[in-house]
């Protein structure tokens, strides 16, 4: 049977501060090397502030991941030498005096399998390498300690998943989860990633590292299922053994010498000491957690009957269901929802249009009380919605300026009705004759007014006078 | 002008115009000039010493709010940072570093107007107790100029038994101050851990080491702790110690206070017959002060000193993996060199002791030998905790002589490894439990200092300045001969 | 007895390079030597303690920036990026 285990690091870009130090824990806006301090430097005689918030973050992430958190946490030294850390030791957590990580022992619902958290802690990212050039000729290595000591949390999964695609559905549920939380931007470029280990039936465990994104898992652990699946086959022996993966090659490489020697010779950190969490802090955690997507789609449907599939897509989102929960009244939730999900999800697919989107829930609601009101119909709506967008101007302002109020004066679509009757002679004899073509002729009018037309009184109006 | 002088008699004379601030200091600067060829206690001096005296005494004159310390002279240990000053823990690999930001010790002391004189010289990385593994040569002991002055903060001691300074700032790990201070007869000081921030002291064995006031008189130290002790936000391991006066009740003596003489470190075979004697009167001198002294045994401590160094290598090991000459260090071309084969290279800077203390910590802490050596050493401190705590349960001060042996010869104990590490045996107990302790000037015998060592409960420095002074009123002792 | 080919492992490991320092290791073997002492102690009853803190005593979550300079008192900074020697 094939398992797959995963090892997964998220920043938590949501806090201010780095885990140890007050640098910005989201270090993307600045020149490089300009994002440190003694601390994150390693500098001699600097010594490290665990963040409170940091541990408070992880916390959650555990309690939401169904963990078992214990009384007391500690950090240790993970010790190695790589130009990426400035002290030439990673500070992380290990349950090696007990549990002393921030979670353990939890699971993720997926599509109804269980898949178990072993473990969460948290510990610091280290720095950024960049290699001068792409060739081996080039003797340097650049550094960029910017992003040395962000706070990361690692999850690490029992091998429980099957095939690469509840890997797949795992890690959208998770990445929801943490975004959800409000800790963490799983779509900040580099704020997620993944390593795997994979073994087959007979086989031995193969652990996989340096992967990229979350793209670059899918086709890592494809291509590890292929080559493990094809030794096999030949009767070749599966070593257990650290492979990486090769971007440029999009292969597995096999690691074996540079993991061989290592000894991290792992101990207590003994700079910070051990933090007592006592249940009330995790109670009044949980008690804080925002509703969690599950919760909110629940109640989505069972309290406004907005249709399931519409009310995963805002719960699952915290941009949208934050849209929606600020717009919605007993009266038009399901309108606001289904304007959400048909309407606005066009304009605002991604992260980083979300991020620039001007839109408020306000917004929403103008709109939608407007399309009720009959002032606008849902075509002009979605015209409006465009502008609202990108400038963020008030609803009626805009429906002004873009002239988009819904024309239901009788006598003036009555005008334009006589306008088109002149114009489309043959369309209006055939409607008389067979009166299911009358759509065309109500088209003709919507083109005419930009879609402006009140639709069941220009149906109505038409119908009459064909019947004069 | 007499540089023999204490703190508080210094902070008197500058009160009453007897003599300036700048005066004090220029001929404090001009008997370094005279002596420190010799002693080599400092390894570089504040060249803004004379004109930070000047500030202070303008600031006086006009009537301006005046630091505690009213500028007296302080040396400060060479691996404890001062911004824009070489720190160099007396290592080539640190040849060229200039510290970006000053240690809080140091804020406080400049924050109350101290002058500071200079950086003192110490074992390489702190690693050593005769000042013999600096790798910018050894201090030599003011009471006669062929002995150690021992170590690891042997220049601190040295600048003031030498009158170079009023008083120093030194490190303990495992008897760093206290040794060093028993040698040069002079006062040290390791507080309960936790006390003093740490910010700015270079590590070597971070869950142990502390910063240690030396002085001529145990009022000094105490006036020195009130200034530099308390919570600091810039460490995570420091405590708050509730901005207590160290020097409040200093004199209230130690009458019906219980004495316990720590069995294993007054009879052990390693104890010099001069310093045998010397034990056996402090305790009649302890006695005559009123208190009652009976011996008591905590078996764990024969094995304190493998433990020690087991911890404290492991620690070093690691502390020290951040020189890779990468970031800071010294002046080296990388032509030619990939990675490890650049910081193996650089890495030959370290010192001999340095070299042997990192290789022990990779070795005791690795995969394969950890449940030997370093778990069994984590074990043995919390056992030697809890044989403490019961020792103090029934005693106020625990006492024993600060080290078994007088100052030696230079190169005379530096070749045995396990020799030079017993030199320690009295002193690692302080550092392995956290407790307070004290080293005391008892006697000079043939010319060489005798120290005797107190120890206290945790957070109880009051009640030990009090015994440590008690103890000085018995003493009588005479003048450096440099 | 220890292996000294264990200790030119370790020291390898630890980035010490030992061609000059052949004396190291007969030295750093009779520290270890030392250290068989711990076998005679009893340390069954004993576990593993440390300082502890509450929650609330520590740093607050603030952005507080450094000196922008402080990569430029540092050595190998040049452009921008702190240089390394390469890889293998």
């Amino acid at each position: 049977m094939t398992k797959i285990g995963l090892e997964i690091h998220c920043q938590l870009t949501k806090l201010e501060s780095k885990l140890f130090c007050p640098c910005k824990a989201n270090y993307r806006e600045f020149e490089p090397n300009h994002n440190i301090c003694p601390v994150c430097m390693g500098l001699p005689g600097s010594l490290p502030r665990l963040n409170q918030k940091a541990v408070e973050s992880a916390t959650s992430i555990a309690l939401a991941l169904n963990c078992q958190t214990p009384e007391k946490i500690a950090f240790f030294r993970k010790n190695y030498f790589y130009p990426d850390l400035p002290k030439n030791f990673q500070i992380t957590q290990l349950n090696v005096y007990g549990d002393m990580s921030v979670g353990g022992e939890g699971y993720v619902d997926v599509e109804g399998k269980k898949i178990k958290i072993r473990r969460i802690q948290l510990e610091e990212d280290p720095g950024r390498l960049i290699y001068e050039g792409a060739s081996d000729r080039t003797k340097i290595t650049l550094v960029d300690y910017n992003r040395a000591g962000t706070p990361l949390v690692e999850i690490v999964t029992d091998p429980d998943f099957e095939n690469p695609r509840q890997v797949r559905i795992f890690l959208n549920i998770l990445s929801d989860l943490l975004e959800n939380l409000g800790v963490a931007e799983p779509g900040l470029e580099g704020a997620m990633r993944a390593d795997g280990n994979v073994s087959i039936e007979g086989g031995n465990k193969v652990e996989i590292k340096n992967i990229g994104s979350f793209h670059d898992l899918e086709k890592a652990l494809h291509f590890e299922l292929t080559r493990q699946q094809s030794l096999s086959e030949r009767d070749i022996d599966i070593v257990m053994e650290t492979r990486h993966w090769d971007d440029r090659r999009k292969i597995t490489v096999s690691s074996r010498s540079k993991e061989e020697d290592q000894d991290y010779r792992y101990f207590l950190e003994n700079d910070i000491p051990w933090v007592k969490i006592e249940q009330t802090t995790r109670d009044v955690l949980k008690e804080n957690m925002p509703e969690s997507i599950s919760s909110k789609k629940e109640r989505y449907v069972e309290k406004f009957d907005i249709a399931p599939q519409v009310a995963e897509i805002i719960a699952s989102d915290r941009y949208y269901s934050q849209l929606f929960e600020n717009a919605y009244s007993e009266q038009n939730a399901k309108d606001i929802a289904n304007l959400i999900t048909t309407d606005v999800i066009g304009f605002i697919d991604t992260k980083e249009k979300q991020q620039k989107s001007k839109i408020t829930s306000k917004h929403l609601s103008d709109l939608i009380d407007a399309i009720n009101a009959k002032t606008i119909t849902r075509n002009s709506a979605k015209v409006a919605l465009q502008e609202i967008v990108n400038s963020g101007k008030d609803t009626e302002l805009i429906l002004q300026e873009m002239d988009l109020g819904q024309v239901s004066d009788s006598s003036e679509i009555d005008a334009i009705i006589s306008q088109i009757f002149e114009d489309e002679k043959q369309a209006v004899i055939d409607a008389k004759e067979r009166p299911e073509t009358v759509n065309f002729l109500v088209g003709k009018v919507m083109q005419k007014t930009k879609g402006k037309a009140d639709p069941v009184k220009t149906l109505e109006l038409i119908k009459s006078k064909l019947n004069q | 002008m007499n540089l023999n002088t204490s703190i508080l008699k210094y902070i008197e004379d500058v009160k009453s115009g007897k003599f300036t601030v700048e005066e004090f200091t220029a001929a404090t600067l001009q008997r370094i000039k005279d002596v420190d060829e010799d002693v080599h206690a400092y390894l570089s001096l504040n060249d803004s010493a004379i004109n930070d005296a000047k500030k202070i005494d303008q600031k006086m004159s006009s009537g301006e709010k005046i630091g505690q310390c009213y500028g007296f002279p302080i040396s400060i240990k060479d691996n404890i940072c001062i911004t824009g000053t070489k720190t160099t823990c007396a290592s080539k690999m640190l040849e060229n570093f200039i510290a970006p930001y000053t240690s809080t010790v140091v804020n406080h002391l400049q924050n109350e107007d101290a002058v500071i004189t200079g950086k003192t010289n110490l074992d390489e990385f702190a690693m050593g107790l005769t000042t013999e593994f600096s790798a910018y040569g050894p201090t030599k002991n003011p009471w006669n100029l062929d002995y150690v002055p021992g170590g690891s903060s042997g220049g601190s001691a040295a600048s003031v038994a030498a009158n170079e300074c009023l008083a120093s700032l030194g490190s303990d790990t495992g008897g760093s101050v206290r040794n060093p201070a028993s040698f040069c007869s002079v006062v040290g000081v390791n507080r309960t851990y936790g006390l003093i921030s740490r910010y700015g002291l270079i590590s070597y064995a971070n869950s142990i080491e502390q910063i240690g006031p030396m002085t001529k008189t145990v009022k000094d130290s105490a006036f020195l702790l009130n200034i530099i002790a308390g919570q600091d936000d810039n460490d995570d391991t420091t405590i708050d110690n509730s901005n207590v006066n160290y020097l409040d009740g200093i004199e209230n003596g130690i009458e019906g206070k219980k004495i316990g003489i720590i069995k294993e470190m007054t009879t052990s075979d390693g104890l010099s017959s001069e310093v045998s004697a010397a034990t056996k009167d402090a305790i009649n001198d302890f006695e005559s002060l009123g208190a009652s002294c009976e011996e008591v045994t905590l078996p764990t401590i024969p094995y304190t000193v493998a433990a020690y160094y087991t911890i404290t290598s492991t620690e070093a090991g690691s502390n020290l993996a951040r020189y890779d000459n990468i970031r800071y260090g010294y002046e080296m071309d990388s032509e030619g060199y990939e990675y490890n084969s650049y910081i193996s290279k650089s890495r030959t800077k370290f010192g001999p002791e340095v070299t042997r203390r990192i290789i022990l910590g990779g070795f005791v802490p690795s995969a394969g030998h950890a449940g030997k050596y370093f778990l069994k050493a984590l074990k043995v401190k919390s056992k030697l905790i809890s044989e403490i705590n019961s020792a103090f349960e029934k005693f106020d001060y625990l006492i024993a002589p600060t080290a078994p042996v007088q100052p030696f010869r230079f190169g005379e104990k530096i070749d045995d490894p396990v020799t030079l590490m017993l030199l320690d045996y009295n002193t690692v107990t302080a550092n392995l439990t956290g407790k307070p302790a004290i080293s005391v000037p008892y006697r000079i015998s043939n010319g060489l200092p005798i120290g005797m060592q107190i120890m206290a409960n945790s957070l109880q420095e009051k009640a030990l300045f009090q015994a440590a002074y008690a103890l000085e009123t018995k003493t009588k002792l005479p003048e450096v001969p440099l | 007895m220890v292996d000294e080919e264990e200790i030119i492992r370790v020291a390898k490991l630890m980035k010490i390079d030992l061609e000059d320092h052949g004396e190291h290791v007969s030295r750093v073997k009779k520290m270890l030597e030392y250290f068989d002492i711990l076998d005679q102690i009893d340390l069954s009853s004993e576990e593993i303690t440390s300082q502890q803190k509450s929650l609330n005593e520590l740093r607050k979550d603030e952005f507080i920036p450094y000196d922008k300079k402080l990569i430029e008192s540092l050595k190998n900074f040049r452009e921008h990026y702190v240089r390394a020697p390469k890889m293998n």
